[in-house]
């Protein structure tokens, strides 16, 4: 028993993790995973595992499980109009198969 | 004046250096060495603890009202380095205002590694100092990140013509008392007011104290190294500035601790920890909270001048210079 649910992805900033989950929360989507994450993008290389003395450059991965495609884009979109401008964010979503449905 | 040299060079001998400048090359040299982020985080909390001790220990067997003056000129250093940046800095072709006001932040704020570096050579050099004066970090760190965010905001808002935005002080107050390293000193402080830690002071944070610094120094060191690249992706101003600015602000710090040392009788010492501590520029705690209340301006900018030049400098330049000019005052 498998359920279609949308699976949307960003890649951000680490100091930006804990508003980013809030958001997510407050968006009404049931929960989310966070990783640290590294590489390279348009703005800077950014790189995970060497000492870093100061978490501003490291990125986190954040997932998230909806339920229907309007919240993630309800999402998507408070996140562009907040922190597109300033801060290095990637978001990307892709239609995946939950396999404990009604979950979401 | 010619006493100076000697004692200048005796300090740049000091451990201190070596393993920062060790840490440089290794990295620089493209070496797989990797010190743990856990290790550091560790590291940092053990130093800005003993320090914290130190300096409650100090309170508790001192009269707490001599902090007060240093305490002023502290914050008042702390602000002073954000105005000299916002019309310096900011006034140089290609540089947002922004950016620099950032940059003058990190600059004003203070650096824990730093401080922890120049209390061993003061003692190293039987310069005597009032243990306290460690205290007077957050003093300068907070104001002078308050002021760059609200410069900054200022600045930003007369711009787009939305004067509406008032910037909230007490959270980049409270954001900073929360950082790890001044949480740390603070935690420290008063452990060492009201309870009485000499045991432990004495069994474990002081005899280590110096080793974990010489690994926190290669940590540094490496760090300089990586954020170069950083740097060299931003106007060459910043890298100019970011050599400058530790030894200007240094003599600043020294020339307030001078004025109170004839004022009040606050030691030679003293003004060497308040002109390092104003040379400074912070590491640990400063980067997110400006990136957090300045998003405009670029972290690379002013991270890479106060990591890869900054601190260096700071370390390697301004400690044995303001250590030797003591020890020339004190006729030695």
């Amino acid at each position: 028993m498998s359920q279609q649910v949308w699976k949307l992805v960003i890649v951000a900033e680490e100091i930006l993790s804990k508003k980013l989950t809030k958001l997510i929360k407050a968006a009404g989507a049931t929960g989310y995973t966070v990783n640290a994450a590294g590489g390279e993008g348009s703005r800077n290389v950014r790189s995970t595992g060497e000492p870093s003395v100061s978490h501003t450059l490291s990125n986190v991965k954040i997932e998230v499980l909806t339920g229907t495609r309007e919240l993630a884009d309800k999402i998507t979109r408070e996140i562009e109009a907040k922190y597109y401008a300033d801060f290095s964010i990637i978001t990307y979503i892709y239609p995946v198969e939950a396999l404990r449905d009604h979950k979401f | 004046m010619t006493d100076f040299l000697p004692l200048f060079i005796e300090q740049l001998q000091s451990p201190t250096l070596g393993f920062l400048i060790g840490g440089i090359v290794v990295a620089a040299l493209g070496s797989q060495l990797a010190i743990p982020d856990s290790i550091y985080k560790f590291i940092s909390f053990f130093l800005l603890m003993k320090i914290g001790l130190t300096g409650g220990i100090a309170i508790r067997n001192s009269n707490f009202s001599e902090i007060i003056l240093p305490a002023i000129g502290a914050v008042g250093i702390g602000i002073v380095i954000v105005v000299i940046s916002r019309y310096t800095l900011g006034k140089l072709p290609g540089i947002s205002v922004p950016d620099a006001v950032a940059t003058g932040g990190l600059f004003g704020a203070v650096s824990g590694s730093t401080l922890a570096a120049v209390l061993p050579q003061l003692d190293s050099a039987k310069v005597p100092y009032e243990a306290w004066t460690a205290a007077l970090y957050p003093f300068m760190d907070i104001p002078a990140l308050v002021a760059a965010i609200v410069m900054a905001s200022l600045y930003i808002g007369k711009k787009t013509g939305n004067t509406s935005e008032k910037v909230e002080i007490w959270p980049i107050i409270k954001e900073s008392l929360q950082s790890s390293a001044v949480t740390a000193m603070l935690l420290g402080v008063a452990l060492g007011i009201l309870t009485k830690p000499e045991p432990v002071y004495e069994s474990f944070f002081n005899p280590l104290f110096r080793g974990f610094l010489a690994v926190l120094m290669i940590i540094m060191g490496m760090e300089a190294a990586q954020r170069m690249n950083e740097l060299r992706k931003v106007a060459q101003w910043f890298a100019i500035y970011a050599f400058f600015a530790p030894i200007v602000h240094g003599f600043l710090g020294f020339g307030v601790g001078l004025i109170l040392h004839k004022l009040t009788g606050f030691s030679i010492g003293g003004s060497v920890v308040l002109a390092v501590i104003a040379a400074s520029s912070s590491d640990i705690s400063g980067p997110p909270t400006l990136r957090a209340g300045i998003p405009s301006a670029n972290p690379s900018a002013y991270i890479g001048a106060s990591t890869a030049i900054g601190t260096p400098v700071a370390i390697a330049i301004c400690i044995p210079l303001f250590i030797g000019i003591a020890e020339n005052m004190l006729g030695r």
